[in-house]
């Protein structure tokens, strides 16, 4: 993702300067996947969005020291994880201490509805299988899939190890790839054709 | 085959995590098992990058964050609101949606819009080019700001103040225009001095570290050196030129300007000109600060003023009304220095000095005996 290239830029620019400008750059490049991420856990807009502004406020609380952060996407995304379950065991009697025993809401798309590729009924399999799979599961398969993140990146964020990740999103992928018939009616084009090449 | 091996094959391409050799034998695979490759196909197309949610969203998104944020950092000053839900501080700091009652906008959030306003208006009485585009940093009442200019010289923005700059900040003088009260760390840079202009007085410095405090509604402009030296000349008389060494402030009472020019009757062509002090700047005993410049520190300091001038500092800090209905109190003098305390603790501090009656509700402090 060429937009990782800038927050470092920013990151500099809101420590340095207490720069305005960067600062809303940040949160427009963040929002979206800070937003599914806490979406996936506290399954509501609405405390989703104060969550992500809740990050941003820590951000800007900690600005000065901003520089000292290495993966300040991988950062926010751990601290959003945290105000996020946080939020889940204050409001919920009995709730989850973990991801990986929580009821987890995917945010994945499955292909656009003008999207001439992929049938419905194929579509339809899909998210199937993606709900059947084991909430760690299923996170890790949308951090990928929708966030762009690097196993390594993942292992972090979710707290586990970078070869559980890997296994993980091999799970998703075979459950996914399993649910669909072995014959498809392709209608896919040539450019996207899936090779190893 | 091993179908284990062929999904983590296809999950490690999917997910760019494949290195040279995984992506050779993946294709090996693929080959040897066409109906497979159908499946990893249909997988691929639904892995392409989702569509971008739409900007304007975000902008929303964001003015209500910047709300949230303003709000958050105003929270002691609006303790006094709640006080009847004080057995709730324990409650979780994420509240739901709907108890937002906190929508209006404060001097954080304003300030930041006009922080990206770039004006081509550039004020009449400055001597600048009229086409360059100005910069304007201001902040509301209960808001401060901290900046940093093109030359690197660094501006703290107390409360209710406005600095204007030009955009490039190039040319033969570094040149701000201030309303309100700044502390300026100025960069050194003797080819171009940078001059401040306020309300009555003129400032030139080279390089320094110095307090101004120009409010429109205050009665007197004060310029407080920390170190290094600044040259002062009133905007009536700029034939005169005041030199302060560190630690030394300079007050001019703007107020007396009318006056001293009706005295001086003798002289009537002559510009008005203000009355001067010369003074020292006042520092805590434990502290290596100036008092004059801890509101830097969000310290709220109080030197010997009288309550008429609190009330007015009072104002700004907290971004409240503050109304004296008792006459006897407006001359009365407090020395003291608070730090993150908000407005219930500061006007219980200065009650049982002053021995007045205090009544806060909404934004509106009143005084009563």
């Amino acid at each position: 993702m060429s937009q990782l290239a800038t927050i470092p830029e920013l990151q500099k620019r809101i420590a340095l300067y207490e720069d305005m400008k960067a600062y809303k750059d940040l949160y427009q490049l963040l929002y979206d996947g800070l937003h599914r991420f806490s979406f996936s856990i506290v399954r509501s807009r609405e405390v989703a969005e104060e969550i992500v502004s809740d990050v941003f406020i820590k951000v800007w609380q900690i600005r000065g020291r901003l520089p000292e952060i290495d993966n300040l996407k991988v950062y926010l995304y751990t601290i959003t994880r945290n105000f996020s379950i946080n939020y889940i065991q204050r409001n919920y009697k009995n709730a989850a201490i973990s991801i990986e025993e929580m009821d987890i809401e995917p945010v994945i798309q499955v292909g656009n509805p003008e999207d001439q590729c992929i049938s419905a009924e194929v579509t339809g399999r899909i998210r199937q299988a993606i709900m059947q799979l084991p909430p760690q599961c299923r996170i890790i398969f949308q951090l990928v899939k929708e966030d762009g993140m690097k196993y390594k990146e993942v292992a972090e964020i979710l707290n586990i190890s970078v070869f559980t990740v890997r296994n993980q999103l091999a799970i998703a992928i075979r459950k996914l790839g399993e649910s669909l018939p072995l014959y498809v009616q392709s209608h896919i084009p040539a450019i996207n054709r899936f090779s190893a090449s | 085959m091993n179908e284990d091996r062929f999904w983590l094959l296809v999950s490690l391409k999917l997910s760019g995590e494949a290195k040279p050799e995984e992506m050779a034998e993946l294709g090996t695979l693929l080959q040897q098992y066409p109906e497979l490759g159908l499946r990893a196909e249909v997988l691929n197309t639904i892995f392409q990058p989702r569509s971008k949610s739409q900007s304007t969203d975000k902008d929303i998104s964001f003015n209500r964050h910047l709300q949230r944020l303003s709000n958050h950092f105003s929270e002691p000053v609006l303790q006094y609101e709640n006080a009847e839900q004080s057995e709730l501080i324990e409650q979780p700091r994420i509240r739901p949606f709907i108890r937002k009652k906190l929508l209006w906008i404060t001097g954080f959030a304003a300030s930041i819009l006009i922080v990206w306003f770039v004006a081509i208006y550039v004020p009449g009485k400055n001597n600048q080019p009229k086409t360059s585009a100005q910069n304007t940093v201001s902040t509301k009442r209960g808001s401060k700001s901290k900046i940093q200019l093109p030359d690197g010289t660094q501006v703290w923005l107390n409360a209710d103040s406005k600095i204007t700059y030009n955009e490039n900040f190039q040319g033969a003088l570094r040149e701000v225009q201030l309303t309100g009260e700044a502390f300026f760390d100025v960069v050194r840079d003797e080819s171009r001095p940078f001059v401040i202009h306020a309300n009555a007085i003129d400032v030139r410095v080279l390089g320094t570290a110095f307090n101004v405090r120009s409010y429109e509604n205050e009665k007197k402009t004060e310029t407080s050196l920390i170190h290094g030296s600044v040259e002062i000349t009133l905007r009536n008389s700029p034939d005169n030129k005041y030199i302060l060494k560190p630690n030394e402030k300079l007050i001019v009472q703007n107020d007396n300007l009318q006056l001293l020019a009706e005295k001086d009757a003798t002289k009537k062509s002559e510009p008005k000109k203000p009355i001067l002090t010369l003074a020292k700047i006042n520092y805590q005993e434990k502290d290596t600060s100036a008092l004059e410049t801890l509101w830097v520190k969000n310290k709220l300091a109080f030197d010997g003023e009288t309550f008429e001038e609190i009330a007015l500092k009072i104002e700004r800090w907290y971004d409240v009304k503050v109304n004296i209905n008792d006459d006897r109190i407006r001359k009365v003098e407090f020395s003291g220095i608070f730090e993150d305390e908000n407005l219930q603790q500061v006007m219980e501090a200065l009650q049982i000095t002053g021995k007045f009656k205090y009544n806060i509700y909404k934004r509106e402090v009143t005084i009563g005996r």
